[in-house]
C-alpha cells in the first residue's frame, strides 16, 4: 500500500479522494494548497500526489512544475474538474502520470493509481 | 444584436450538450438522477441583466461564480434558492444541514459543486470549439441578486449586451432547482457566435 499525498483546496474533494484511497488501503496525507503540498511532498516524500488544478494561491501546474523540478521522479495524477482535451494534454506534458476528472469516482480514481504506482 | 435562427439553434444545441454533461457530473455528485429543462438563450443589453435575471430568481440566493477566460471570456454562475443549497448540502454529506444559515463546512460543499458544474459545463465548449478555457477559483455569494451582479467582470469596454444562457435543473425525490448561468459580451459573444456556426457546418 502506499502513501500519497493530496493537494486540493476543497476540503470536499479531499474527503472524497481519502475515502475512495483508504477504502483500497493506501495512507493518506493532506494539504489545502500548494505551498502546504510542497512543504508536505518534500518532508514526507509520498509514493504518489493526487493534485487539483484550479486552486487559491499556486495554479495545479505551477505546483506539478515544482515537485517534478524537486523530484524528477514524483508521480502524480491530476484530479481536476476541468474536462477540456487541451487541459488533459498540457497536464501530461508537464509530466504528470494522469488526469482524472472530478466529480471522483472510485472505478476512474482506482485504475489511476494502480497504473501510476506501477509505473 | 440579434440571432439568426440558424445560430441560435447552433448555439441551443452546443448549450444542451455543455448542461447534460453538467447535470451528468450533478448525478454523479448525488447518486441521484437530474432532470433538466430544455436552455433558454437570450441577449440583453447589460442595464437590463439584474431585469431578466430578477424574473426566474427571487429572494436570497447562493451562487458560485467562476470567472473563465480565453479566446471567449465571460462570467458563470451557478444560481439555488438558500434553501435549495442547504438541502443539496444534507445530500452530498449525509449531514443535516437544517434550514438556517450555511456554515463554512456548508459553504465549502456548495462552492467546489460549482466548480464541478460550471467546468463540466464549460469544458465542453471549449472541446467542442477547440479553445482553450481558463477558470478562476470559484467563488461563493450569499446574498441578494444586486449585489452579486455587481461582481461580474466581463471587459467593461464590451459590457453593452451579455447573452444569457439558462436552465433550470432538479435533482429527483429532492426540492433542489437551480440555474445555471454564463454571461458573455458583445466581443465574445462574436467569437462565440463565430466557433459555433464553424462546429455547426463540421457536424452538419
Amino acid at each position: 500500500m502506499a502513501k500519497i499525498l493530496i493537494i486540493d483546496d476543497s476540503a470536499l474533494s479531499r474527503r472524497m479522494m481519502r475515502v475512495i484511497l483508504e477504502r483500497a488501503g493506501h495512507e493518506i496525507l493532506e494539504a489545502a494548497d500548494g505551498i502546504i503540498g510542497l512543504e508536505r511532498y518534500f518532508l514526507d516524500k509520498p509514493d504518489l500526489v493526487m493534485l487539483d488544478l484550479t486552486m487559491s494561491g499556486m495554479h495545479g501546474l505551477d505546483v506539478l512544475e515544482k515537485l517534478r523540478e524537486m523530484d524528477p521522479a514524483a508521480r502524480v495524477i491530476v484530479a481536476t474538474a476541468d474536462i477540456q482535451s487541451s487541459t488533459r494534454t498540457m497536464v501530461t506534458t508537464s509530466g504528470a502520470k494522469g488526469l482524472i476528472n472530478k466529480p471522483l469516482l472510485e472505478e476512474a480514481v482506482l485504475p489511476a493509481v494502480t497504473a501510476a504506482l506501477n509505473d | 444584436m440579434i440571432l439568426s435562427d440558424e445560430q441560435k439553434d447552433a448555439l441551443t444545441e452546443l448549450i444542451n450538450i455543455a448542461f447534460s454533461r453538467t447535470a451528468a457530473a450533478l448525478s454523479d455528485l448525488t447518486g441521484q438522477r437530474v432532470s433538466l429543462n430544455v436552455p433558454n438563450v437570450a441577449i440583453h443589453p447589460i442595464e437590463e441583466l439584474n431585469t431578466a435575471l430578477s424574473e426566474f430568481i427571487i429572494g436570497e440566493i447562493a451562487s458560485v461564480h467562476q470567472i473563465f477566460s480565453g479566446p471567449v471570456s465571460g462570467d458563470a454562475m451557478l444560481m439555488l434558492s438558500y434553501e435549495g443549497a442547504n438541502v443539496l448540502i444534507d445530500i452530498l454529506t449525509g449531514e443535516r444541514q437544517g434550514s438556517g444559515r450555511m456554515d463554512v463546512s456548508g459553504q465549502e460543499v456548495i462552492m467546489e459543486t460549482g466548480n464541478i458544474l460550471l467546468n463540466a459545463c464549460l469544458g465542453v465548449f471549449g472541446n467542442l470549439l477547440k479553445v482553450h478555457v481558463t477558470f478562476s477559483v470559484p467563488r461563493l455569494h450569499l446574498e441578494e441578486l444586486n449585489s452579486m451582479l455587481d461582481t461580474l467582470v466581463i471587459g467593461k469596454e464590451e459590457l453593452r449586451y451579455a447573452l444569457i444562457i439558462y436552465t433550470t435543473f432538479q435533482i429527483k425525490e429532492s426540492s433542489v432547482t437551480g440555474y445555471l448561468i454564463i454571461v458573455l459580451g458583445v466581443a465574445s459573444l462574436d467569437r462565440l457566435i463565430h466557433a459555433v456556426e464553424e462546429w455547426a457546418q463540421i457536424n452538419a
